[in-house]
């Protein structure tokens, strides 16, 4: 690994200020499980990581009823994946996380790094998304909240300044009769990088679906909501047919590329598979 | 510049002097005398590193040295309860046939412990479930899953025979 | 025979070091002063190297040595072991002033800590000039196509065609009622051992030179090391400990064995040179991806009349093991399915692409993957079961083997019948046709036979020296290399046997070429059949110089007296017994017995059976396979050591399972570069995509050759599963496939054909 100096800051300020030292020579530490794998295979060569995880007051849990989840920065993949009250109430998030590399490696990553490592095939994006989750980040000239949905700006890229750190992530209260699903497609069944994952919130009334929420990763440079596959099923009811249609929507609203993980055709085809296997399982879980 | 980073390693207190870039997986192996955790790809696809660190399975090649201050970290040197005494995961590897070439076991002896520390008593399902991050490219994971199986049925009996 | 030790699954002698953490493996030895070495990797394919220039590197503050090829022996060399024999190439220098392939070591330094080394390749300054390269065998075998080494037979060819006749492929054919022919590609897996390519090397004051190395073939090492840098044979001694796996690719040398010797005596200190993971796909060796095309005639009742076939290998930039690998590969379609009529021919070609090598199985899994998959075919065409077509050709006793000799007893016979009772076979593929939903389920069985040992293409030898201590207690001193397979375990078992001693009291020395006998090395399947042999003539030569000093002591006829559990006994006699620490220990006046045996065997060949019995399920909406059983019948003549035995046979089923399925080492055809150097993206099953696996061993062909007439098994399952597998995915869906791996692509492209009624292009069938 390349030679880097190490800090560990005790307050968001003193971290902040670090990280603003030399105009982006210098990376958060936290789970470590995306930077040093990048700093072993010389993608990123920082001068510096500043190690956020002797900061006070971001490694909380908590959900209630009224203002729903909300996590620090420093809770692990792990944490989110055993948590009781996820597994309930956000079931999509809950498996999301259960398929990121291994234990080993859930009990370092935290869900705030998958954000801001803006992976196009981060699994925990789409279903956060599709709950309607927020950020709050932390800078130099105060803090801010902002929609999860509204920080990607490209592949590996968020709004963030290097000075800046997400502390908080929060996501609303599901409404009652809501099921929310992330189906991951991989070769195999651990150990994977997303070739498609599909997440979908859905809240039925009846047999209607009052709101739907669908979401793409791995096929853009960004996750995405495929809006036009929701248009065809918001406040419709839920039926063969019309959840075909939307599936091709979401087909079309794609925009995945080739690699060698799998073909921008085979993508495609799988966002609308996985896509009605979603939308049919989270009505199941909305009932 | 190294850090001088005290920690518990298999029990023992120990500092451990180190440079910021080098990662717990290096130091244990070249700094601490321990050995028995293995680099299998130095990125945590494989899980050859896994060591228990304050009570969680982690790979160790993706942990910093200077990160572990204060820190409780047991490693496979740490495992047996007595000089010659091994723990029953060691036992029934050997028995079952758990071990071929040996460099993944450690990692696996590792993570299967920290199941049954977790779950002692899991299915087969939830025991390929936990080691879905260890690789192991000899034994094909039956035996390793017959290992783990005896080792939570002898743990156990043992529990029962404690409680009586 | 009743026996007490073989047979049985004794403690490992080699695992308790291994749970406990305690074993040693080349990289966890650490040297006083020692260095790290690191290479530096050409970033293009096929280049001449116009400059390099090291100068920076050097001036790096704790650098303490760097090579080129200006500063290292030019001596070509054969990389692979088995010297002068047929199986490897004389094709490489230690660094060349051309590179072949992008991910070829051009250069290397030692510092004194491992991110120095690092920052200093960067440093080091290299001016290629690029040259037209050639990314498959097509284009390497095209006219005016760039000639990529300047040794061999030239037309980028590795070795001269091997062509192999029996009979007369002509008249066969003629003969036929109805010909299959196809052509069929295969992929490139590698072995992917846990352990990544290590060693540490250390000259002593006087010119010897110790090399710790994790390798299959210690005495290889130690000759080719010894005959390019110049030095006597008894100034090179190589150390094997443990090893994480080598699957038969540790059998060649990787290049940094000899920079890591050079930097050493450059540098007058102890170097240690660990591939990264990502190395080990760039400098390490894959399987040989290539073409089968194979046609064969059959009469309507299965008979099959000829059999012809043109193999051609990708051997990637070196020649490494592609002479071994063509013409074993080639010659085993000689059998397998009985045809008196043979016309094969193997090719193996260069491109610039990374190297491919010995791997577990040597092109048998590439050629029997098209034999057995053109079987299953044939068997549809002709309205017979696949199982019993198979059964009715089946190699047995007397026919003539690829080695030229007879086969010895029916083992394929017995394991493709049990595994048909085992699961109800016939009723099994009477079910599978009545499916709905996107889900289908599909059984398919696949058989393979492997020789133990590479006779004749090499005329092998095993050696082993037995000696007695004054306490009755046993050691084996044998050259054979340890990968982890228990082979060391099942050779004290041996001995233990043969000599009436308790397991306990053998133990092993091995892998110190200054101390222990000559040996080839471990791969071919042979070290349980020939090491094990010449154990156990050691051992039995051992015993009779026991039996002769215990006759005296119990005043009997050495014929007359027998050894159990450490005892020695008048036959029949009881009360009449001393204890072998008794007969050989000193007595008054009489010093202790230095009892010593020596054995060598030049084995000649026996052959293992299998048959594999697959189900797999295919999700028809993404495409996706997955095995969801294994029942593996092997029939290995006598089984040593039953856990260990079943251990090779699981482990090889799951590397043929990411063979057919995920596992494929890929190279951008452009220019070169390897995609997917990393465990992210070389996909092997992991414990949640393997299935349970019932392994059924059977003992019906002992080899008249081997210990207690045991065989070999450490490559006939990943031989046996692939077509297994394809044959399975064919009863799920009624698709073929031709080729491995297979990928979910593959599949949906494939059903929508099918559905279109249009046939790809190759599904030709003539008739």
């Amino acid at each position: 690994m390349r030679r880097f100096e190490y800090f560990e800051p005790k307050t968001l300020d003193d971290a902040v200020a670090l990280l603003g030292v030399d105009g982006g020579k210098a990376n958060v530490l936290a789970g470590g499980t995306d930077v040093l794998v990048e700093i072993k295979e010389d993608v990123r060569r920082p001068d510096y990581l500043v190690n956020i995880k002797k900061i006070s007051g971001m490694d909380h849990l908590e959900y209630d009823a009224k203002t729903g989840l909300r996590f620090g920065a420093l809770v692990t993949t792990r944490e989110i994946e055993i948590s009781a009250a996820v597994r309930e109430k956000y079931a999509g998030l809950c498996q999301s996380v259960s398929e990121i590399g291994s234990i080993q490696i859930r009990n370092r990553a935290t869900v705030a790094g998958n954000i801001c490592r803006a992976s196009p095939s981060a699994d925990t994006l789409p279903p956060l998304i599709a709950d309607g989750a927020s950020v709050n980040i932390y800078g130099p000239e105060g803090e801010r909240v902002v929609l999860l949905e509204e920080i990607f700006t490209g592949p590996g890229r968020t709004i963030l300044q290097p000075n800046e750190i997400i502390t908080e992530v929060r996501v609303p209260p599901p409404a009652p009769h809501t099921g929310s699903v992330y189906i991951k497609h991989g070769r195999r069944k651990a150990m994977e990088l997303a070739t498609v994952g599909v997440a979908v919130s859905l809240t039925l009334d009846g047999k209607v679906c009052r709101e739907i929420r669908i979401v793409l990763g791995a096929v853009a440079p960004t996750p995405i909501r495929a809006n036009q596959a929701e248009a065809v099923l918001r406040n419709k009811p839920l039926e063969q047919g019309l959840v075909e249609m939307a599936a091709q929507a979401a087909v079309n609203e794609s925009r995945p590329i080739s690699n060698v993980r799998g073909s921008a055709q085979y993508r495609r085809e799988m966002v609308g598979v996985l896509t009605k296997r979603a939308v049919a399982r989270a009505a199941e879980l909305a009932q | 510049m190294k850090h001088l980073i005290p920690l518990m390693l298999n029990g023992e207190a120990r500092e451990l002097a180190v440079e910021p870039y080098r990662s717990l997986l290096d130091t244990l192996r070249n700094e601490a005398g321990l050995s028995g955790t293995k680099k299998g790809c130095d990125v945590g696809d494989c899980g050859a590193c896994t060591v228990i660190l304050d009570g969680k399975p982690v790979n160790s090649c993706l942990v910093l040295a200077a990160e572990v201050r204060n820190c409780e970290i047991v490693t496979i040197e740490g495992l047996q309860p007595a000089p010659d005494r091994l723990h029953p995961l060691q036992e029934n590897f050997m028995k079952y046939g758990g071990a071929q070439c040996g460099f993944c076991t450690p990692g696996v002896i590792m993570m299967a412990k920290a199941l049954l520390d977790e779950n002692p008593n899991p299915t087969e399902d939830e025991i390929r479930f936990a080691i879905a991050g260890n690789i192991c490219r000899c034994t094909g994971y039956s035996k390793i899953i017959d290992a783990i199986r005896a080792t939570a049925s002898d743990l156990a009996d043992r529990a029962e025979e404690t409680a009586r | 025979m009743n026996m007490s030790v073989v047979g049985t699954s004794v403690k490992r002698t080699d695992t308790l070091g291994k749970v406990t953490g305690q074993a040693m493996y080349a990289g966890d030895l650490i040297l006083p002063g020692m260095l790290h070495g690191k290479i530096k990797r050409s970033t293009v394919a096929h280049a001449k190297i116009k400059r390099i220039d090291a100068g920076k590197a050097l001036a790096l503050p704790g650098v303490k040595a760097v090579l080129t090829y200006e500063n290292v022996p030019r001596v070509l060399h054969y990389g692979s072991p088995h010297p002068r024999s047929a199986s490897v190439t004389k094709d490489q220098y230690i660094l060349d002033n051309k590179v072949r392939y992008w991910g070829e070591g051009v250069a290397a330094v030692a510092a004194t800590m491992e991110e120095i080394a690092e920052e200093a390749l960067d440093l080091i300054d290299v001016e290629y000039e690029e040259l037209p390269a050639a990314f498959t065998v097509e284009e390497a075998l095209r006219p005016g196509a760039p000639l990529i080494h300047e040794t061999g037979p030239g037309a980028n060819l590795v070795l001269d065609p091997v062509v192999v006749i029996r009979g007369d492929v002509a008249r066969g054919f003629a003969e036929a009622d109805c010909i299959s022919e196809g052509e069929y590609e295969m992929g490139r897996p590698t072995p992917a051992y846990m352990e990544p390519n290590v060693c540490v090397c250390r000259w002593d004051g006087d010119g010897k030179l110790t090399v710790w190395l994790s390798t299959q073939t210690a005495f290889m090492v130690r000759g080719i090391l010894a005959e390019v840098l110049g030095l006597p044979l008894r100034s090179v001694r190589v150390l094997v400990d443990h090893m994480g796996g080598g699957f038969g690719a540790k059998q060649d040398l990787f290049q940094h064995e000899f920079l890591c010797a050079l930097l050493a005596q450059q540098s007058k200190r102890p170097v240690r040179m660990e591939f990264s993971r990502k190395e080990t796909f760039l400098g390490g060796r894959s399987r040989h991806p290539g073409k089968v095309w194979l046609k064969q005639g059959f009469k309507k009742d299965g008979t099959i009349t000829a059999r012809q076939a043109r193999i051609t290998l990708n051997s990637g930039a070196y020649g490494s093991h592609g002479p071994g690998v063509t013409s074993v590969g080639t010659a085993a379609l000689t059998s397998l399915y009985r045809c008196d009529n043979v016309h094969l021919e193997g090719r193996c070609v260069y491109t610039n692409t990374p190297i491919a090598g010995a791997f577990r199985g040597y092109g048998v899994v590439q050629t029997y993957y098209a034999l057995d998959v053109q079987m299953d075919e044939a068997a549809e065409r002709l309205g017979m079961d696949p199982a019993d077509l198979k059964l009715k050709n089946a190699v047995r006793e007397g026919d003539i083997a690829p080695s030229g000799h007879p086969v010895e007893g029916h083992g394929l016979e017995d394991c493709i019948r049990r595994g048909t009772e085992e699961t109800r076979w016939h009723e099994l593929r009477r079910q599978a046709r009545d499916q709905a939903g996107p889900v289908r389920r599909g059984w398919g069985m696949g058989c393979e036979m492997h020789g133990s040992s590479a006779y004749p293409g090499i005329k092998e030898q095993g050696n082993a020296i037995v000696k007695m201590n004054e306490d009755g207690t046993v050691t084996l001193l044998t050259g054979a290399g340890g990968l982890g397979t228990g082979a060391h375990t099942a050779l004290a078992q041996i001995v233990a046997e043969e000599l009436g001693v308790r397991f306990e009291d053998v133990s092993v020395v091995h892998g110190d070429t200054d101390v222990v006998p000559w040996d080839i090395g471990a791969f071919a399947s042979h070290t349980t059949f020939m090491v094990g042999r010449a154990a156990q003539m050691a051992a039995a030569e051992v015993k009779k110089q026991l039996l002769d000093r215990a006759a005296d002591r119990l005043e009997a006829a050495a014929g007359d007296l027998e050894i159990r559990d450490g005892v020695i006994s008048v036959r029949g006699v009881s009360g009449y017994k001393i204890t072998v620490h008794e007969a050989v220990g000193p007595q008054k006046g009489i010093p202790a017995a230095h009892l010593v045996g020596s054995g060598t065997y030049h084995p000649t060949k026996s052959y293992s059976f299998a048959a594999h019995f697959v189900q797999v399920k295919v999700d028809t909406e993404t495409g996706q396979i997955e095995v969801e059983n294994v029942i593996p019948i092997h029939e290995i003549g006598k089984v040593i050591h039953p856990i260990a035995a079943a251990g090779q046979i699981e482990g090889g089923i799951q590397q043929g399972i990411g063979h057919m399925l995920t596992e494929d080492y890929l190279v951008d055809l452009s220019n070169g570069r390897s995609l997917n150097p990393s465990f992210v993206d070389y996909k092997m099953p992991l414990s949640m995509d393997m299935p349970p696996i019932k392994t059924i061993i059977l003992e019906t062909a002992p080899s008249a050759g081997g210990p207690f007439g045991a065989k070999g098994v450490g490559e006939d399952s990943i031989i046996a599963i692939g077509p297994a597998i394809a044959n399975a995915v064919h009863d799920a869906i009624g698709v073929r496939f031709r080729h491995y791996p297979i990928t979910p692509e593959q599949v949906l492209q494939a059903l929508r054909e099918k559905n279109d009624g249009s046939s790809s292009a190759d599904r030709r069938q003539a008739s």
